[in-house]
């Protein structure tokens, strides 16, 4: 099959899982494909390689379809051509492109996948990837930008499947692709949970209604989360989950790491800013605060974690959480996302999101949080998590412990107070009351 | 299948900012008091941290180890101090998953006398290695070629008992020189490459590339059939093995180094050897005139290749390519003990040398980083380590890395003895003052402002990308000069001189534009027609990045 290569160009650059906006496309081409159903329309997936004017080079994955003449290369307009890849999953096909395979497996035992497929629809692109969700049972997650490797997402969920974390949506089955250009992870498929809440969403609507109510679920998401960090830390035979001791320079290096970017984002603090006042010109005294909570060096081990977690990565299923999307920063390297860390950045991660969601139920639904609900969001999470987790993941004693979770905080508040000043300035106040109290707070002896 | 992590980029070097790793100092993973792969992989998160992109690793081969392993005994192995081929494989995936690249020494000239491709010429001269090496009845041929190690060698010819003739080296008398003339050599040498690109590293810094082939008559360097076969090296490279990079050693004048470019089909990058005794000459003259000197007289290089540039590194600080008159200079300012001097230069680290003056140590990676190519580091010298002129050759400046403050500089856990040199312990430099746990605790620490300095360069292309115009003005104790590429345009302006100095600065071409200040971002006044009037603190340096006013 030829594509015209501007058309692939204009394509591809449109896309909102397209990742190098900013560059000068040189040349797009097929680099290989296979071909996954045959009669009419045609369904194809094709690797692309992007080549930009620099020499550098990105690889997509489309699918595309073909009519007589006509070709759509975005093929998963018509939603319901997906089945295929479904099925060539369940059927466990293997494919032959010119450059190399593409192998199709399913989870022995899954049953989800022995249905046949009616409705499918299209829920949008994410950053990184396009999903489709079939009779509200299955969904399709296609990874697009491909980058050498096994995906997270299937890694973990294949893990924790394996390991009997029960609070995941069920892998159900995935492709992948081996050859000359890379070896990469091209999609999966896993269990769609039916009426589950959107943990953000479902925070939002319960703070603004009945915000006890939403309390009461945040010592399970802390179990949850303990358990989940115990199983991921649980198999020291499994070399890319394996607990390991960090080096005696992690600390330091995380520490320096934090101090610099406060140094940097407070440089170009806008002093005039009436939502910045709290913490206008106390640059120093937020670098002090690090020292104070980095002199004793103990960071715990190290494990595969989520990598992103918040509010909107967990589900409420009716009865319990499902933790959701182990893909990981979109923006960081693959490497990068499946590098072992502290247990305590997700932590750190979730108690971030307790804070943006007291503030944005007054930004988004006009209604103040009942005084002290973070805090006690906080401390019902923390308690199911501490109850929980494997001890010998953190640090020893309690107070190294909160002092490490504290560090984690200020980085996370640190970022967000970037992000906010460059895209959301009605938000700057989030990140803003986050570093005010990690300054105020004293530190544990 | 290998696993590319890199997205294909093959002007990758030019933005790159490399790091000299000796793997016996660096650290010690298996606790027998040298380091090792293993040791070297545990340190990666320290190397990413610090905003390495590639790491140059010395010798790694087996060796005798009588000339720190630039005399190797066998090219496809690893020397076992060090691990295995397998520990190699696991290191450079590793440094792979963090972004950072790896390039290993390599000798093509010569071989230890202990390698079995030497034993075997020598012993059975019309065997099949029987003209592997170049073997002579006298020692009369290639007369005009110059004694590198002048302190140990008294000709490039050593007769050999057992063969009964002489054979040639270049460097020392356990270094015969391949023969080169022989295509079977050319081939064997192409196999060894081959060998560590299938492994998957990311080039090699070749050593002694000048000395392959010799020609009566002349100086036996830089020879038209050296430069045909590095050619060959690299067609070969680039036909299989995408974005690696060939680093020539080559410590000649900068119109001989050139050469080795090519027309950019030959090596992608050389050092500059020449730039780097005269930045210490400025700082102790207090007069940039060398530095401008040396640069006015480089000649441009290809697009696709790229400067390598150094303040220091493993060997002596080389002063072959200074004038007699300058090296007596040299000799006299920075080598005051006579221990301090090894063959043509000073055995000594970056910060001994420079009095351990920290205002002198910022400026001098100032300049480095301001220039057109991309920094070396050398190990050690991100902390300001120090050497120890008693220990003999050049295993001064080799000496453990200084990662704490604890036993053995928590190089090893080895016992204090069985290291294979003992960390330095002196007051100024010794471990308990100077180490990595320490300064990465320290906002105000020189690591941390280098690793602030490494991150700034990086933001910008222009550094390793753009051109280079020197911007002289009445006052020779400035050193300025204007980078441009594309959009982008720096000013970098540095003061070599002990005193406080003022500077008017022809800046007339950016009239309108507004300098602001790299590190705080503070803008300075707008550029006029009048000269721009700066004052710099003692050893003090600017960059500036002038902007368009909107």
């Amino acid at each position: 099959m030829r594509f015209d290569e501007h058309a692939l160009i204009d394509h591809v650059t449109q896309q909102r899982w397209y990742g190098a906006k900013s560059r000068d496309v040189a040349h797009a081409q097929v680099v290989d494909s296979v071909v996954l159903r045959t009669a009419e329309p045609q369904f194809a997936l094709a690797l692309v390689e992007m080549r930009y004017d620099t020499g550098a080079h990105d690889l997509y994955q489309l699918l595309y379809s073909l009519r007589g003449e006509t070709i759509e290369i975005d093929g998963l307009k018509d939603a319901s051509l997906a089945r295929e890849l479904v099925s060539a999953m369940r059927s466990g096909l293997t494919l032959h492109g010119a450059e190399g395979v593409v192998e199709f497996r399913p989870v022995e035992g899954y049953a989800g996948l022995g249905r046949e497929l009616k409705d499918a629809r299209d829920v949008g692109a994410e950053q990184s990837n396009t999903s489709i969700v079939f009779d509200d049972e299955l969904i399709l997650k296609v990874f697009r930008r491909l980058e050498p490797g096994i995906n997270p997402e299937l890694e973990m969920l294949r893990f924790l499947t394996e390991h009997g974390f029960a609070n995941i949506a069920a892998l159900g089955g995935w492709y992948s692709y081996a050859g000359g250009p890379l070896a990469a992870t091209l999609g999966i498929v896993q269990e769609y949970v039916r009426g589950g809440l959107d943990g953000w969403e479902l925070a939002l609507d319960e703070l603004a209604g009945d915000p006890d109510r939403f309390l009461g679920r945040l010592r399970r998401l802390g179990e949850v989360t303990g358990e989940m960090h115990s199983v991921l830390g649980s198999d020291s035979n499994d070399a890319a989950f394996s607990p390991e001791t960090p080096s005696v320079e992690s600390l330091g290096l995380l520490t320096a790491t934090v101090d610099e970017e406060i140094a940097r984002v407070f440089l170009m603090l806008p002093d005039e800013e009436e939502s910045v006042a709290p913490i206008a010109g106390r640059g120093e005294e937020v670098r002090d605060q690090l020292r104070q909570l980095t002199y004793t060096g103990a960071a715990g081990q190290f494990i595969r974690v989520h990598g992103d977690y918040h509010l909107g990565q967990t589900m409420w299923a009716g009865d319990d959480w499902v933790i959701l999307d182990f893909e990981g920063e979109p923006a960081r390297s693959l490497a990068e996302r499946r590098r072992k860390r502290s247990v305590l950045r997700d932590v750190a991660g979730m108690l971030r999101s307790f804070a943006y969601a007291a503030s944005a139920v007054s930004l988004l639904r006009g209604t103040d949080p009942p005084e002290g609900w973070e805090e006690e969001a906080r401390s019902q999470f923390l308690e199911g998590y501490f109850e929980t987790v494997d001890a010998s993941l953190l640090p020893a004693g309690q107070s190294a412990t909160e002092r490490l979770l504290a560090v984690f905080e200020l980085e996370k508040a640190v970022y967000e107070l970037q992000y906010e000043l460059d895209n959301r300035p009605d938000w700057v106040g989030i990140p803003v009351r986050g570093i005010q109290r990690l300054i105020e707070e004293p530190t544990a002896a | 299948m290998s696993e590319q992590w890199f997205e294909r980029d093959p002007l990758w070097f030019k933005r790159a900012v490399f790091y000299e790793v000796h793997i016996r100092g660096f650290f010690d993973g298996n606790d027998d008091g040298s380091g090792d792969f293993r040791g070297l992989i545990e340190k990666l998160d320290y190397l990413q941290w610090l905003g390495v992109d590639c790491i140059w690793l010395l010798p790694m081969y087996p060796s005798p180890l009588r000339d720190g392993g630039y005399d190797i005994a066998d090219f496809y192995n690893i020397h076992p101090d060090y691990g295995t081929v397998e520990d190699f494989k696991e290191f450079v995936e590793q440094a792979h998953q963090r972004g950072i690249r790896v390039i290993a020494d390599l000798v093509m000239n010569h071989t230890s006398s202990d390698h079995p491709w030497f034993q075997e010429s020598r012993t059975d001269p019309t065997g099949p290695r029987g003209d592997w090496y170049v073997w002579s009845d006298t020692d009369e041929p290639y007369k005009d070629a110059r004694i590198i190690f002048v302190d140990t060698e008294a000709s490039n010819w050593t007769l050999d008992p057992v063969r009964g003739q002489y054979y040639w080296h270049r460097f020392f008398s356990h270094q015969p020189d391949l023969n080169f003339e022989n295509p079977e050599v050319q081939d064997a040498m192409l196999n060894v490459l081959r060998f560590w690109l299938d492994l998957g590293i990311d080039g090699f810094r070749l050593d002694a590339v000048p000395y392959l082939f010799e020609e009566e008559g002349t100086s036996s360097e830089n020879l038209p059939p050296t430069h045909a076969y590095l050619k060959r090296v690299r067609a070969e490279v680039d036909a299989r093995y995408p974005d690696r990079v060939l680093l020539a050693e080559a410590n000649q004048w900068p119109a001989d180094v050139v050469q080795y470019f090519g027309d950019g089909d030959e090596c992608q990058m050389a050092f500059h050897f020449p730039v780097m005794p005269r930045m210490f000459m400025a700082v102790r003259r207090e007069d940039a005139t060398p530095m401008y000197e040396i640069l006015g007289s480089t000649p441009d290089i290809p697009a696709n290749c790229q400067w390598g540039l150094f303040l220091r590194n493993h060997d002596e600080l080389t002063l072959e390519m200074v004038t007699d008159e300058e090296r007596d200079y040299m000799y006299a300012e920075y080598a005051k003990d006579p221990r301090m001097k090894l063959n043509l230069g000073i055995r000594r680290r970056l910060a001994p040398l420079l009095d351990g003056s920290r205002d002198e140590i910022e400026l001098m990676h100032a300049v480095l980083f301001s220039l057109p190519g991309s920094p070396v580091l050398y190990y050690g010298d991100e902390i300001g380590m120090g050497d120890n002129v008693y220990l003999g050759d050049r295993d001064g400046v080799r000496t453990p890395m200084q990662w704490t403050g604890d036993r053995n500089a928590g190089f090893s856990r080895a016992d204090w003895a069985q290291l294979y040199l003992q960390p330095l312990m002196d007051p100024v430099y010794g471990y308990q003052a100077v180490n990595i746990e320490a300064q990465l605790r320290s906002p105000a620490s020189f690591l941390r402002w280098l690793h602030r300095f490494i991150a700034l360069r990086k933001e910008h292309p222009v550094f390793g990308l753009g051109s280079y115009e020197p911007l002289r003005s009445d006052n020779s104790r400035i050193f300025a000069h204007i980078r441009r590429w594309e959009e982008d345009v720096i000013l970098c302006v540095h003061n070599v001189a002990r005193s406080a100095q003022p500077v008017q600065l022809d800046l007339s071409e950016y009239a309108g534009m507004v300098p602001e200040e790299m590190f705080g971002r503070t803008s300075f006044p707008p550029i006029g027609e009048l000269p721009y009037l700066l004052t710099l603190a003692p050893r003090g340096f600017f960059w500036f990045r002038l902007r368009q006013v909107t």
